[in-house]
């Protein structure tokens, strides 16, 4: 992340005036630690390390969550009830981000979508195959997880999700 | 419940790369506010003030503005949301019935940070972060496609929202220069350099440099320091999940609640009557039309067929709106103070005629997760 820019992030600025001066200043971010509870979402690791994956269901209102969510906000109660849930999804919606190589200069466009993966009814931000041109994403989209070679057990694991043959156009066709 | 009025405000130009310090920024906005208003330093009892600590590159940025806000040896907080979030604990501070002038201020200098870089730090480290860049731009490409899917609305429609609200800022003199464009084109908008598809450059509300502050005053108090008080006689405010895939983009169910609140406070049963006029805080283009929406100024997906013009059937952003200029955190402080300008006929250049009951709305977190919304009223 930190080696690239919005292309135009800092675009409005600066010039030297007389009334002012400018200092550096400098924020020790990079030495902040997250802490955050596994526990609520071991088993979803343990299944990626087999290549599957699991969404964590509200027992109260029966949302399925993934990525699993420590709280259902509605319920305010701690989802613990684990589905499993198919490979494939669909592209809620997307954007492009045109991010600039601070060392190159280059540009490049990539799709970055909300996946809502088949049987939950949360989506997941993840990025699309390098082999689909920005061009041909759309909404509906129908998508399916890449693995990483060597899963480990995290979210890398699902490295992009691969374009799937697109049937409901044919589906439209047998209901009419 | 006892009335609160606002008794004086102040908003400096705002300006893409000030020739100003911080410092002389927020005493420029607090003490213009009390000097319209006749007051002193010591008529101050409690000070609220809305920055951000990674704005402000300082932790506890409320620390080094006691001076300048006015907060020398006084009663004072800070509200680390917009500055409409302040004026609503500004609001309690009064209604607390130990204060009785509250000085709010609001803004930051956007000039001394890259603002779309730091929003990158608000998605979750966790789940979000390591999978893509998602900042509040990305955040509003996803927003924008999912209601134009939704409804089948054009990206024009998104582009107009932006002509309107350019050519408004135009006519205020306190907007942001490189916002201002009376001559503005649907193309132009939709030429200018691409952000995250759909969204360009011009749909982006411009961070920038900027302050403002609003008084409140009890109403006794109230009505000995002015003749033209303005009353909040409604508040709501709402807030929706944090995750950007834990909810359904192309609506905005917080607003929608949130207003609920506020028209009952009010009493309002038919806002699109008995609304004169309303200043939404739109990051993006497309958040006017979500909102006024949420706000039942439409329907669902119907909101670009509203006429929003300053002539129009309900007058929104006819200040320019955030697309007129976007100080982080000052931009909802700003819509009120522009809402009560409205009431009290001092929106030189870009009045609407006859307003008795304005609306004004603010927000924070990506695609607009958060939000509150002001009823203001005339009168004595
Ligand atoms: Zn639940």
């Amino acid at each position: 992340m930190s080696k690239r820019t919005q292309r135009k992030s800092m675009g409005y600025i600066k010039k030297d005036y007389i009334r002012t001066r400018t200092m550096p200043g400098s924020w020790y971010l990079s030495s902040y630690r997250f802490k955050f509870n596994i526990t609520h979402f071991k088993p979803f690791q343990d299944k990626l390390k087999e290549r599957k994956l699991v969404g964590l269901q509200c027992s109260s209102c029966n949302r399925v969550f993934f990525p699993p969510r420590l709280i259902c906000g509605k319920c305010f109660v701690k989802p613990d009830r684990w589905v499993d849930l198919r490979e494939t999804g669909r592209v809620a919606t997307f954007t492009i981000t045109y991010l600039k190589d601070l060392e190159t200069g280059e540009v490049s466009e990539r799709p970055v979508v909300l996946v809502q993966q088949d049987g939950s009814d949360t989506t997941y931000t993840a990025q699309l195959s390098p082999d689909v041109d920005y061009k041909d994403t759309y909404i509906g989209m129908p998508v399916k997880v890449h693995w990483a070679e060597e899963p480990t057990g995290g979210l890398m694991d699902i490295q992009f999700y691969d374009l799937v043959e697109d049937n409901s156009k044919d589906l439209e066709l047998r209901k009419d | 419940m006892q009335k609160v009025g606002i008794v004086g405000f102040y908003q400096v130009k705002l300006l893409s790369d000030a020739n100003y310090g911080r410092y002389e920024m927020i005493f420029e906005a607090v003490r213009g506010a009390l000097d319209k208003a006749g007051l002193k330093k010591k008529d101050i009892t409690t000070v609220i003030s809305c920055t951000n600590d990674y704005y402000d590159g300082r932790t506890i940025s409320n620390a080094f503005a006691v001076e300048a806000g006015g907060a020398y040896l006084a009663d004072e907080s800070k509200v680390e949301m917009d500055g409409a979030h302040a004026l609503l604990y500004g609001m309690m501070r009064i209604l607390s019935g130990n204060h009785k002038l509250a000085v709010i201020w609001a803004g930051s200098m956007a000039s001394c940070f890259p603002y779309h870089s730091a929003r990158l730090f608000e998605t979750d480290p966790i789940w979000e972060r390591p999978s893509a860049y998602v900042n509040d731009i990305t955040a509003a490409g996803f927003q924008m496609r999912a209601y134009m899917e939704k409804y089948g609305v054009s990206v024009e429609e998104m582009a107009k929202v932006v002509v309107k609200n350019r050519r408004n800022a135009s006519k205020n003199l306190l907007a942001l220069e490189e916002a201002q464009n009376p001559n503005l084109t649907v193309k132009d908008v939709l030429d200018s350099e691409i952000y995250a598809d759909p969204v360009t450059e011009l749909m982006v509300a411009q961070p920038c440099d900027g302050i403002a502050a609003i008084l409140l005053a009890p109403e006794k108090q109230a009505l000995k320091i002015t003749d033209k008080p303005v009353w909040i006689t409604g508040v709501g405010y709402n807030q929706d999940a944090y995750y950007l895939g834990d909810k359904d983009l192309s609506e905005s169910k917080s607003m929608r609640l949130a207003a609920k609140m506020a028209y009952e406070a009010a009493g309002i049963t038919d806002p699109i009557k008995e609304i004169n006029v309303a200043e939404i805080f739109e990051a993006y283009a497309h958040e006017e039309l979500i909102l006024k929406e949420a706000l039942g100024f439409a329907e669902k997906g119907k909101g670009a067929f509203l006429n929003s013009e300053i002539d129009g059937e309900l007058p929104i952003n006819p200040s320019g709106g955030a697309l007129g200029g976007n100080p982080p955190c000052g931009t909802g402080l700003i819509r009120i103070i522009e809402a009560t300008k409205q009431i009290t006929g001092e929106a030189n250049g870009y009045q609407v005629e006859g307003v008795k009951k304005a609306l004004a709305t603010g927000q924070i977190g990506m695609c607009a997760q958060n939000n509150i919304v002001y009823i203001l009223e005339g009168g004595n």
